[in-house]
């Protein structure tokens, strides 16, 4: 099936690649064209394997994507298809010869499909659709396993990707000291708002695209997605917990971000205000919630030491006076000390900020 | 991309989720111990910090603090997931070393042995995994590990010392074995203290 695609491409690669104007990236098609000739006699009829490098596929020759994101979204993307990626480009970190994995191929045809979202929806038709402008047969989405789960999951990727990007810029910018590190609050509520905003062009079949996220198949990868997602937002937040506050902060933020989605969907006001109000009240509920831990860790802490003082008293009173009562009063002292820093550690898990 | 942007702490950086795998499960496990004998010795104190022998357990506490404090730093830059049952080995910890540490200094100290002699176990059986994989590539990491094994190793046999000559003379010049395991009842302490632990490391490795 890939031989055939193979052959195909090269058929096409002597008319000159239809401009796969993706993200911007330099055609270099004299020389492509050339090199295509050259190598077009031979055809790769070994199967699909990412990682066989040392013999190049010769059959085609495509101009290789220079654009960022195309190289984040097939890392995200090798990272969905659980293959190991050992291509070239982890060795020397850039494209060293001017041709393009699977992966690679792969995540330009999905990032194409994305602008017939719209119009197919979250479906194979959008993937055969994009196939075609990028000058392949529609038969190539037999390349994905996955149908529209790839297609989904690959925009989630990217997503998550650029916010990633956003975020450590912002992070550089701050240590720079060009900028005013945000308050925790803040910093959780705009970078929930950059995510979702980035769903906007797609908002009227994201319905669509999160029930084919919540198939049981997909369920694995796109909770992989989320939790990398929560945990590079809580790590530029300025987040280094390493108890159990690393998971209670994952969960909440969990929470709020799949709910603030949920509205989202549903909201038609100008902008999603609706939406960013939404966001806001959680994230101050959230708040809000630590901080009232706190306080009653602190009370909790005052009523603790007033009875530990006072039993203490009295055991030390019976210690004295009766002294074969005193292994009892003893273990009592014991239990007391041990249920002290039990019920310590014990609200000290509902701290959050 | 993103891993372009990540951090590295001694962790050697990968794109092998395997070996990533392997080595965000060791850092774990570590960390875990770590935490662990962090609270150990926290109860210790809680109960005997008023004796002679305090000055001796707050030096070691010092070093395991140190050591817990590299895997803080560690986990957090590596973005490595702590193990969801810290609160269980916070009270377990703590409920083992006062719990020795109420059968005397002795018992403290023979807790303390058995506890760094499983560790030190654990950390030299990390450093042949690292060693047959790639020597080379793990040298900042082994160098870690190695560390804190040479550590964990130093408490062991200040205590075992500090068993034998100053709370056990007895002992030693009776039987002329400088061997805790002839202690009764040090025994089963030892083994019972060495299955909880190798049970801890294989939850915490998973979980």
């Amino acid at each position: 099936m890939a031989a055939l695609i193979r052959g195909l491409r090269a058929g096409r690669a002597l008319r000159g690649l239809g401009g796969v104007a993706v993200q911007g990236t330099v055609s270099l098609q004299c020389s492509n064209v050339r090199r295509g000739f050259h190598r077009a006699a031979l055809l790769r009829l070994a199967s699909d394997s990412k990682s066989d490098t040392s013999v190049p596929p010769p059959s085609y020759h495509e101009v290789h994507t220079a654009g960022e994101s195309s190289s984040s979204s097939a890392q995200g993307e090798s990272s969905e298809d659980a293959q190991p990626n050992t291509s070239f480009q982890d060795q020397s970190g850039e494209h060293g010869e001017d041709y393009e994995t699977e992966e690679q191929l792969q995540a330009r045809i999905l990032t194409a499909a994305l602008e017939f979202v719209p119009q197919h929806g979250w479906t194979v038709e959008a993937i055969a659709a994009a196939a075609e402008t990028l000058g392949l047969s529609s038969a190539s989405t037999g390349m994905f396993n996955n149908g529209a789960g790839d297609l989904v999951l690959h925009f989630v990727a990217q997503c998550n990707a650029q916010l990633a990007e956003t975020l450590a810029e912002q992070n550089n910018q701050v240590q720079l000291g060009q900028s005013e590190a945000k308050k925790t609050a803040e910093f959780l509520k705009d970078a929930v708002e950059t995510r979702l905003r980035m769903l906007i062009p797609y908002i009227d079949t994201w319905p669509q695209a999160m029930s084919i996220l919540l198939l049981p198949h997909n369920i694995p990868d796109s909770l992989k997605h989320l939790s990398t997602m929560v945990d590079d937002i809580w790590y530029y937040a300025g987040d280094r917990s390493t108890d159990v506050n690393w998971y209670t902060r994952r969960a909440a933020l969990t929470g709020i971000y799949n709910t603030t989605e949920l509205v989202m969907v549903q909201d038609s006001s100008p902008d999603f205000e609706e939406t960013w109000a939404f966001l806001d009240n959680r994230i101050k509920d959230v708040v809000n919630m630590a901080n009232t831990a706190k306080q009653v860790q602190a009370t909790g802490e005052a009523v603790v030491q007033g009875l530990m003082g006072a039993a203490i008293t009295v055991t030390t009173q019976k210690m004295i006076q009766f002294p074969e009562r005193n292994i009892l009063a003893l273990t009592i002292m014991s239990c007391l000390y041990f249920s002290d820093y039990m019920k310590e550690k014990c609200l000290a898990c509902l701290s959050f900020t | 991309l993103t891993y372009a942007r990540r951090g590295y702490v001694v962790l050697p950086p990968t794109s092998d989720e395997e070996e990533k795998a392997m080595l965000h499960r060791m850092m774990r496990v570590d960390h875990a111990g770590e935490y662990g004998a962090n609270r150990i010795y926290a109860g210790q104190m809680a109960v005997l910090g008023r004796t002679q022998i305090s000055p001796l357990i707050q030096e070691m506490w010092d070093q395991e603090k140190q050591h817990l404090r590299k895997f803080n730093e560690i986990l957090a830059e590596n973005r490595v997931r702590p193990t969801l049952l810290l609160p269980l080995w916070n009270i377990a910890g703590f409920a083992l070393g006062a719990g020795s540490a109420l059968l005397g200094k002795e018992g403290a100290m023979a807790c303390t042995v058995a506890v760094e002699e499983s560790i030190s176990e654990h950390y030299n059986s990390q450093i042949r995994t690292l060693m047959e994989k790639d020597p080379e590539k793990y040298t900042e990491l082994l160098q870690l590990i190695k560390e804190f094994r040479d550590d964990e190793m130093e408490h062991h046999d200040q205590l075992i010392i500090e068993i034998l000559v100053f709370a056990l003379p007895f002992y030693v010049l009776l039987t002329h074995d400088p061997s805790l395991l002839q202690v009764p009842g040090y025994q089963l302490m030892k083994a019972i203290i060495q299955v909880g632990c190798k049970a801890a490391i294989y939850i915490s490795e998973r979980l």
